[in-house]
């Protein structure tokens, strides 16, 4: 009996910080098509069937000429890359989330060699999580341990339904525990947001905040945790009563959890929203056992910080230019750089900015030379000087991701990579030969 | 003073880091050895010569006064670490200047980027125009920045300025900012800093404020809910023994931080 | 009919991220980003149906979407437009000093233009290079 679909188990799913290492998919052995895919969310589920061939995948590397995209060899493309990096007085290597580890260590040689600039997706996402920790710490822990043990939730600027689709059902709402056996009913859900999300619709207590004043709400929990009594009857929009009876909720449970995203990262205050809600986190613990963990985005952007940090010191926003790695978000952050102008080549591995960064820092981006290491058409790689075609990491090679929380997960190659496509990692070191054999070294 | 006169004389595409132009630096040397101290340029080591014409010269740190004219202001870190002398700037300035200064005097006749007197330790910074964010604040994973000096900001002063500065009563060391008005969280972890705003302020001044005193002449846009009120005073005294006469509203905060606290923001009755 | 004084939020929703693994070419990804989510009582003050394409302009940019009702209301004052590059035309870049941009918490007001053309992701980001 001839196998014509090959099912492959416990696959980590490239999409989202939550990192679901349950997933089934099943390839087509001839064709070489994921035919179906079982325990995804509808995005992880999606980008597997996106990795089958189609108008906007990329199977050929391709250079800008006259305006339009040429089919070339890998040899020309490499060279023409590595040309345009090694000119560069200022070049910018950014992206790496959706990438595994080993490419990322790639990306950091590169940048160590061409004296560049170094960033990640955290720079527009949760790097005011990682500032915050930098200036008051944190008391993190594993998903394993919120699943096992939290009877309170809260989500603070973060709407899992839409963004983290199963992490309400794998670690933090509906799943039964160790500790939580009757699993929902268990845990009390508490949504923090200006909307009225789909995440707030299925919470226990919705408390609604106005916009960009996150800071003084939980500047006012703490004070009435220390047992102050405030001068002011609401704050940001929600009363004191509603305060008070919060701050009894939290200090009598057994094991809570802040879960927070870009609502607090986003909006006015940045990091300081983070550094106040760590703080609330750490005081809490005086009456009850509290922790906080951010809800990264891409699901290996954690990844790309631990990688940049064991090799450079620093987790993002580095600056190679002085010969050493120097780490100043602000100053060396990518859309600030490009602001400035300041930016006159560039490296997008494994990421959009045309579509995630704001307009004007875009128009900056595309003054310049671009090459994208990319498998699918975006609005980056669309308008790219070079586009160096990538296998998708976690579907077509594997690697290692860390989740949300840290976790370590080994990704699985579950089909072959198409037409003329190779890794990130791959296509890293060829870079890194050529511009090593252009600096003479 | 003696003086020693700088006049840039390219145009730049990328910041310059001028962390070598510094009264400390200076004394001492010709012209000739001047022009040879190293400056960066994105990616390349360069010479004060490539960028600066020179001239001038002096023989103490004490008695060194460098003027700078031309556009600087792409011009990042002048006056690092210096510790006396004197430096004015005819221009707006970069990134970073007189960061890590413990003494001697800057004086910019303009704009100042980000971080102007970050990590302060003594010494005078003027700014006579409008100053970045993180004004006499600490570094990044630093939780003390400025530890004496004071700042004077004709303008605005952005973000985060004076955050974790740190007075010490012993030592008799009063980090003090002036400023003309503030953006948002003004003496942001405060630990003994001294403010004083001619005029308006934003949000969240004085956010987690261990101890320390803010004065604000103008209106807060909106005062923390983790502040109270205490009562009405008709002067502040600071530690530094500067008086500040007005009818003022005096607030204890950041009761964040302690249920009893030291730390204190004024704002004009 | 227009609106003032609203405040524009961006953020993820579960089609837009389906739409963007689908291809940021498609068609599918404009229904899924470029849109503009209102709450219901404001968007009866708007006097159009929905779809309709509306302009929104903000301090930074300005750019023509399809407007809808909200599910995740009731949010008086607040417009809502998915993460992605028609959001990213009104956003403010500024970072005050910390690297990430104020995507969220925008002042903006909306102005209903019937016969107005929703771009494409691609066509809409082409717009920033300049030839």
């Amino acid at each position: 009996m001839v196998e014509k679909v090959k099912t492959i188990e416990d696959v980590c799913c490239p999409f989202c910080g939550t990192l679901c290492d349950d997933l089934e998919v099943d390839v087509d052995l001839k064709t070489n098509q994921v035919v179906e895919v079982r325990n995804g969310c509808q995005i992880g589920t999606k980008k597997y069937f996106a990795a089958n061939p189609s108008d906007h995948r990329y199977t050929k590397p391709l250079i800008r000429k006259d305006g339009e995209h040429v089919e070339v060899s890998w040899d020309e493309a490499i060279d023409k890359a590595a040309d345009i990096l090694v000119k560069a007085q200022r070049p910018l290597l950014y992206g790496f989330s959706s990438t595994e580890c080993e490419a990322q260590s790639r990306g950091v040689e590169l940048a160590e060699m061409l004296n560049a600039l170094l960033d990640n997706t955290a720079s527009v996402c949760h790097g005011p999580s990682l500032l915050a920790i930098q200036d008051v710490g944190a008391s993190l822990a594993t998903l394993g341990e919120i699943k096992n043990r939290a009877d309170t939730i809260i989500f603070w600027g973060s709407n899992p339904v839409h963004a983290h689709p199963r992490h309400l059902s794998r670690y933090s709402d509906f799943i039964r525990g160790y500790f939580r056996t009757d699993g929902r009913n268990d845990r009390n859900i508490i949504v923090v947001d200006p909307r009225y999300t789909h995440t707030a619709q299925i919470a226990d207590k919705y408390i609604k905040v106005n916009p960009n004043e996150d800071y003084e709400l939980i500047q006012a929990i703490r004070a009435v945790l220390r047992g102050s009594d405030l001068d002011v009857k609401e704050v940001s929009g929600v009363s004191i009563e509603d305060i008070k009876e919060l701050v009894e909720t939290l200090k009598s449970c057994n094991f809570g959890v802040v879960f927070f995203g870009m609502g607090l990262t986003q909006s006015l205050g940045h990091h300081r929203n983070v550094d106040t809600a760590i703080r609330l986190v750490a005081e809490l613990n005086d009456y009850t056992k509290f922790l906080l963990i951010p809800m990264r985005g891409h699901y290996n952007v954690a990844g790309a910080n631990q990688v940049f940090l064991w090799n450079t010191g620093y987790a993002y926003s580095i600056d190679f230019s002085r010969g050493y790695p120097r780490y100043n978000p602000g100053e060396f952050s990518s859309v600030d750089l490009l602001m400035r102008d300041e930016v006159d080549a560039s490296l997008i591995v494994a990421s959009d900015p045309g579509s995630n960064f704001p307009a004007a820092s875009v128009k900056n981006l595309f003054k310049h030379p671009l090459i994208a290491i990319e498998p699918h058409k975006t609005p980056t790689s669309a308008f790219a000087d070079v586009v160096l075609p990538a296998a998708i990491a976690g579907i077509e090679c594997e690697g290692t991701a860390y989740r949300m929380d840290r976790v370590p997960l080994r990704l699985r190659k579950v089909r072959e990579a198409p037409g003329e496509t190779l890794s990130d990692n791959e296509i890293l070191e060829r870079l890194i030969e050529k511009v090593k054999e252009k600096l003479g070294e | 003073m003696d003086e020693i006169k700088l006049k840039i004389k390219k145009k730049l595409e990328f910041p310059l880091e001028a962390d070598n132009i510094t009264p400390d630096n200076f004394a001492g040397k010709t012209v000739a050895e001047i022009k040879k101290i190293p400056l960066y340029y994105a990616t390349k080591k360069v010479k004060i010569g490539d960028f600066f014409d020179v001239s001038g010269k002096s023989t103490e740190v004490a008695n060194t006064k460098i003027i700078i004219d031309g556009d600087l202001s792409n011009v990042k870190r002048i006056g690092e670490k210096m510790t006396g002398g004197e430096i004015e700037i005819n221009s707006a300035v970069g990134m970073h200047v007189g960061n890590y200064m413990s003494g001697g005097k800057i004086v910019v006749h303009g704009n100042a980027d980000d971080w102007a007197g970050a990590m302060l330790q003594g010494g005078e910074l003027e700014i006579n125009g409008d100053a970045g964010h993180y004004v006499g604040s600490a570094y990044r994973g630093f939780w003390q920045g400025m530890k004496n000096g004071i700042i004077k900001v004709k303008g605005k002063v952005g973000v985060e300025s004076m955050l974790w500065a740190k007075s010490s009563k012993p030592a008799n060391k009063w980090p003090t900012l002036y400023c003309g008005s503030a953006d948002s969280f003004l003496g942001i972890h405060n630990h003994g800093g001294t403010i004083v705003v001619e005029g308006n302020v934003d949000r969240c001044a004085g956010a987690d404020q261990a101890w320390g005193n803010i004065v604000i002449k103008g209106k807060i846009s909106r005062i923390l809910p983790s502040y109270k009120k205490v009562g009405e005073v008709k002067e502040v005294q600071l530690p530094n023994g500067e008086v500040i006469k007005g009818k003022f509203i005096e607030y204890s905060g950041d009761h964040t931080i302690k249920k009893e606290t030291n730390g204190r923001l004024y704002v004009a009755a | 009919m227009s609106m003032t004084n609203l405040i524009l939020l961006t953020g993820r929703t579960i089609s837009q991220g389906v739409a963007l693994e689908g291809g940021k070419a498609s068609r599918e990804n404009v229904r899924a980003a470029g849109i503009c989510t209102f709450d219901a009582d404001d968007f009866k003050k708007l006097d159009c149906i929905v779809g309709t394409p509306v302009k929104v302009i903000t301090d930074y940019g300005e750019v023509i979407v399809y407007s809808t009702i909200t599910e995740e209301g009731p949010h008086p004052g607040i417009i809502f437009i998915p993460m992605g590059p028609w959001a990213n035309q009104l956003v403010n870049p500024g970072s005050q000093g910390c690297g990430t941009p104020t995507y969220k918490g925008i002042q903006a007001k909306v102005e209903v233009v019937k016969n107005g053309k929703v771009l494409g992701a691609i066509e809409l980001i082409g717009q920033l290079k300049e030839a």
